[in-house]
Parts: C-alpha cells; structure tokens; sequence
C-alpha cells in the first residue's frame, strides 16, 4: 500500500528561507573550519577524509594479492619445480612455464630435482584471483603486496623469471612477505580433530597460555570450531 | 595631460585587479567548496594550488575553438562578449577607496565619479543577460535555448525588486552617485550605530542581496546554467576562451555586486566609530581606506562561495513566485515606509 503524502506545514520561519539558510551555512562553515584546521597540520593523511594517494596509503592486507613472486626457501634455493599446476589453475591463461633440469652444478640453486626453464606471466591479462598461489604444490608462486604495475609498454609487463624473483627479494628485503598459510581444514569436516588441534597448540607451545586453555576448554574448542567454520 | 594619466592608470588597476581577484576566486570557490564538503580541492599546482587558476587558463586559451555547424555564427561569438563586456565595465563608476594624495595632487580612488553611477550599473548589469540569451538562442541546442529563457524569465522577476530596493538607497541618501554615498556613511546613525545604509535599510539590503545573486545567476538562483537539469544551460556549445569569458564574467560580476554591496550598505571605505583620516598620513590613509574596502569586499565574494554550497537551486516557478509574490511587495512596501520616514523627519 502506498504511504499517504503528509504535506508538512512550514512555520513562518521556514517559509521566509533566511533563516534555514542561516542555519545551513552554519553547518557548512563547521565543515569548512574543521577541514582547513586539519589540512594546515603537517605530515601526510591531514583530512581525514581525504587519502592523498601517492604520498598517504592506506595500509593493506597481508593477504592481498597483488604482483606475483617466485619464492626461495630459506637457503636461498628456487622452490619452483616447474610442474605447470599454476599455469593449468589460471583461468586467464596468462602463465607460460617450461621444465628443465638444473645445469651441471647447480643443483644446489633449486629446491626440487627440476626447475622451471623459462617463467612468464602476462601482467596484462591476469585477473589477481590467486588461483596460481593456490594451486601450487611447492608454495613457490606467491602474490605480494605491490599494487602500483602500470607500465609505459606492453613489453614491460611480461614479467619474467628475473623479475618474479626480484619481486620475492624486494619484499622480503621490505619485510612483506606473506605470512604463513593457515593450515587447510581437511574436506569432509572431521570437526572433532581440527577442534583438538588448534586447542592442542597452547598446550604444547606455551605454558602461560595453557593454564587459560584449560580453564576455558570449552569456550576455546567453541571458539575453534567456528573460525574454521568460517574458513569452510 | 595628468588627468588622463592618472585616468589610464587608474582604469589600468583596476583592471587588473578585477582580473586577479576573478582568478584568485575561482581558486577559493573551489577550495572552499571542497573544504565545506569533506574534500581538499586542487591543492597540487603551486603551493595550496594556488596555480590551478592560472593551468585553468592556458588549458582554455590552448583549447580549440569550435563553434557547432548549425548555430547562428554571429549571435554565437558575440553572446561571451556581450556578457564579459558589462560585467568589466560596471566597476567603473564603483569607487575602491577615498583619496590618494600625492604631491599635493588628490586622487580619488574610482574611475569615474558618474553622478548617475547608480543607474549606469543597473543598466550594465541588465545587459549582461543579452549575453546569455543571445549566447543560448544561437547555440542552436535545446538545452541552451532553455537555459538562455530561464535566464530572461528570472531577469523579470528579479531585476523590478533590485531596481525598487536601489531606489530606497537613494531615497536615503538622496544621490545618485556612488562616491557621495560612500562619502556620507562616516559617523554614527541614532548616536551608537555606525552610519552605515546596512541600519538604515535592513529589509532594503535583504532584499538586495537576494536579487543580486540572482543577478550574479549564483546559486540559488543559477537556473540558466542548472548543470544538473539541463546540462550547462546557455553555454553548454560553448569551449575554450569562448567558455572561459562566461566563466570569468560571472565572478567578476559577482566582484562588482560585493562591492555596490559595500559602498551601499556597509559603509564603503569607513571602519565603524573610527575616523581613519584624522591620524593616518594622505598616502597610507589612501592605501588603508583601499584595503578596508577590498577586505569587506572580500567578505561578500566569500559569502557568495559560501551560500553557493549550502543551499540547493530554487525550482523554476519558485524563483518566479518568490520575485513576484514575496519580493516586489517588500520591496514596494520597503520604499512606501523610507519615503514615509524621509517626508517625516525632514
Ligand atoms: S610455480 Fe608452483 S605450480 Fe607453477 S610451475 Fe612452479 S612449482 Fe609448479
Ligand atoms: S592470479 Fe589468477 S590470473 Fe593471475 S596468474 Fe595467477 S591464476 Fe592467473
């Protein structure tokens, strides 16, 4: 049913405008104040409403997917084995990946008993979704936290094997790596052992905290169950 | 010989100066605006942005000039200048200041002390319209058409009660002539009032500065250019310096209504209660009587910004019901009750 109009009778003071204006600039001059007091102060990200992007940034996620990285492990050896599962994975088709066998003594530059020969990913036509990551057995392709990829040539934004791994070094020079995965709820839910685990851990790790885990069991089993309800 | 030379420079300046304060404003209306909005504006060329004016312009001048293939040519190109004209005229017979004395030679700080400057920008200022009618008529296109009609249809329903509140004023001070009402705004009115027209005609000034926005086609009166209704009114053909003539007329218009707003209602060049001639040296009170002018000035040009982004537009017949309904009797009834009081105590 439709609302009935209700015309609302205007007092005398509404009526002549003045006032309502008054009012009204009242309210705009507080905005106006406020926001030149704050944009007179020093230092970046003065108005809080305003991101004045190249110089404030907004802090992102960890987890945010931005340009790609092929990882080293922490001996400095290349976890890629070229198996192609992220080329397979990617449904813009964009990663190129040939296998090879390490050269004659260098083998201990390589993670696996075989190496991704050549390593290209179509910047242009990726879609960020972070299938690759997924879909890698050896966690060796990554997406990290640089954003800004615009390029002056189409060329540019092939990025190969020399460029990935430079973009793993850069950020783990800027501390930016990401952190490590959460460990994958196996399917099929077993609730009971995931639940187990995660109340486990305390328990094993730090004493401080397993007084707490035992006191509140319930409560952290509960509390376990339903993060990783989440994560399904 | 010297007259004319001081003549050419005063115009010179004030020429010049209404040109920097046009360009200075469109910096503040949009800086204000972004600031009264949560925003910060364009703060990257110079500093504070201060250069945006200036980028603005030689964008304009370097733009191409294109005039659309079914308008009327002539009416076309002439509707800018028609407009920009009056509107870089009009300041002429305003005055900027008292005197400047140098070498024992007395300068008054105005272009041409007319004795019927009144009615020279009254009329100047109802010319201004031609420009935007005839700028709408000859684009050829719907939207300008109706933004050049709304313009006509406001200019008569606006232009009779800023004629009749002006005719207060000179019923007050009776003369036509700016520069002997600035003159006698100096003193005080009933004993503790400055002598300013603000106390002597307070429905008089209302009724002014509505009509002035309406003149100045500001918001809430900017119905020929209503960007959210028919695109950009009367000049929506219109590009490059063309554009920018219409942009710039309107501030400098609105420069010389803030400032018959302060020769008329606030005293001019006078502070309240103090008489600045009497310590001041003849050059510095020149320069003093100069600034005090331009920073009321200022005031108002703020306060067109300021009005401009807190009220939305009035509707077409609002703008006609209010000129006609609510501001002509006023302003009848306003003029009825200062010749009253003027028969009476004179
Ligand atoms: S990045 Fe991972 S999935 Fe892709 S080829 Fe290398 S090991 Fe295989
Ligand atoms: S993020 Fe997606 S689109 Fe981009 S390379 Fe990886 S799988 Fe392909």
């Amino acid at each position: 049913m439709a609302k009935p109009v209700v015309k609302k009778e205007y007092t005398f003071l509404e009526r002549i405008y003045l006032w309502e204006i008054v009012k009204g600039l009242k309210l705009t001059f507080k905005h106006f104040t406020f926001n030149f007091k704050e944009s007179l102060k020093k230092g970046p990200h003065t108005v809080p409403t305003c991101w004045q992007y190249p110089e404030d940034r907004r802090p992102i996620a960890p987890v945010f997917r931005g340009a790609h990285m092929l990882c080293l492990d922490d001996e400095g050896r290349e976890l890629c084995v070229g198996c192609g599962m992220c080329a397979r994975a990617c449904p813009a088709k964009c990663i190129t990946v040939k296998r090879g066998k390490p050269a004659e003594g260098e083998e201990g530059k390589y993670a696996g008993k075989t190496m991704s020969a050549e390593f290209t990913i179509d910047m242009l036509r990726c879609i960020f979704c972070g299938f690759c990551e997924e879909a890698c057995p050896k966690g060796a392709i990554q997406l990290g936290q640089e954003y800004e990829l615009a390029e002056y040539t189409m060329d540019a934004c092939i990025y190969d094997k020399e460029r990935l791994l430079a973009n793993f070094q850069k950020a783990k020079a800027e501390g930016k790596l990401k952190p490590p995965k959460k460990p994958v709820p196996v399917a099929g839910g077993d609730k009971k052992a995931g639940a187990k685990k995660v109340a486990k851990k305390p328990v094993a790790t730090d004493g401080k905290k397993s007084k707490k885990a035992a006191s509140k069991p319930q409560a952290e089993e509960k509390k376990a169950s339903e993060t990783k309800r989440e994560e399904t | 010989m010297d007259n004319w030379v001081i003549a050419l420079i005063k115009v010179v300046f004030i020429w010049t100066w209404t040109l920097l304060i046009a360009t200075l404003m469109t910096w503040v209306e949009r800086r204000g605006s972004a600031m009264m909005q949560d925003r910060l504006g364009p703060n990257r060329a110079g500093p504070f942005g201060l250069f945006q004016p200036l980028a603005d312009g030689i964008k304009l001048f370097t733009k191409e000039d294109i005039i659309p293939e079914k308008a009327h040519k002539i009416l076309f190109s002439l509707g800018p200048i028609l407009f920009a004209l009056p509107a870089f005229s009009a300041y002429a017979v305003i005055p900027f200041g008292d005197k400047l004395i140098v070498n024992g030679k007395e300068i008054i700080l105005q272009v041409a002390d007319v004795n019927v400057g009144f009615l020279y920008v009254v009329a100047l200022g109802a010319m201004a319209v031609y420009g935007i009618v005839l700028g709408g008529w000859g684009s050829n296109n719907k939207y300008s058409i109706l933004g050049g009609l709304r313009s006509t249809a406001q200019l008569i329903s606006y232009e009779v009660p800023f004629g009749l509140s002006l005719l207060a004023v000179v019923l007050v001070y009776g003369t036509f002539s700016l520069r002997e009402i600035s003159l006698v705004q100096q003193g005080t009115f009933l004993g503790f009032l400055p002598n300013w027209g603000i106390f002597k005609q307070p429905l008089g000034f209302i009724l002014f500065i509505v009509t002035a926005y309406a003149e100045a086609n500001r918001v809430p009166f900017d119905l020929p250019e209503a960007e959210s209704e028919i695109v950009a009114g009367y000049h929506t053909e219109y590009g490059s310096m063309r554009l920018g003539l219409y942009l710039f007329g309107e501030y400098v218009n609105m420069y010389t209504l803030a400032a018959l707003m302060v020769t008329l209602y606030f005293g001019a060049w006078h502070l309240p209660y103090i008489d600045m001639s009497k310590f001041l040296g003849p050059v510095s009170y020149g320069i003093a009587s100069f600034l005090v002018f331009f920073l009321k000035t200022a005031f108002f040009l703020w306060l067109f910004v300021w009005v401009r982004w807190t009220v939305p537009r009035f509707r077409y017949d609002q703008v006609m019901g209010l000129g006609w309904k609510a501001l002509i009797p006023l302003a009848l009834v306003n003029l009825f009750i200062t010749a009253l009081c003027i028969q009476l105590t004179v």
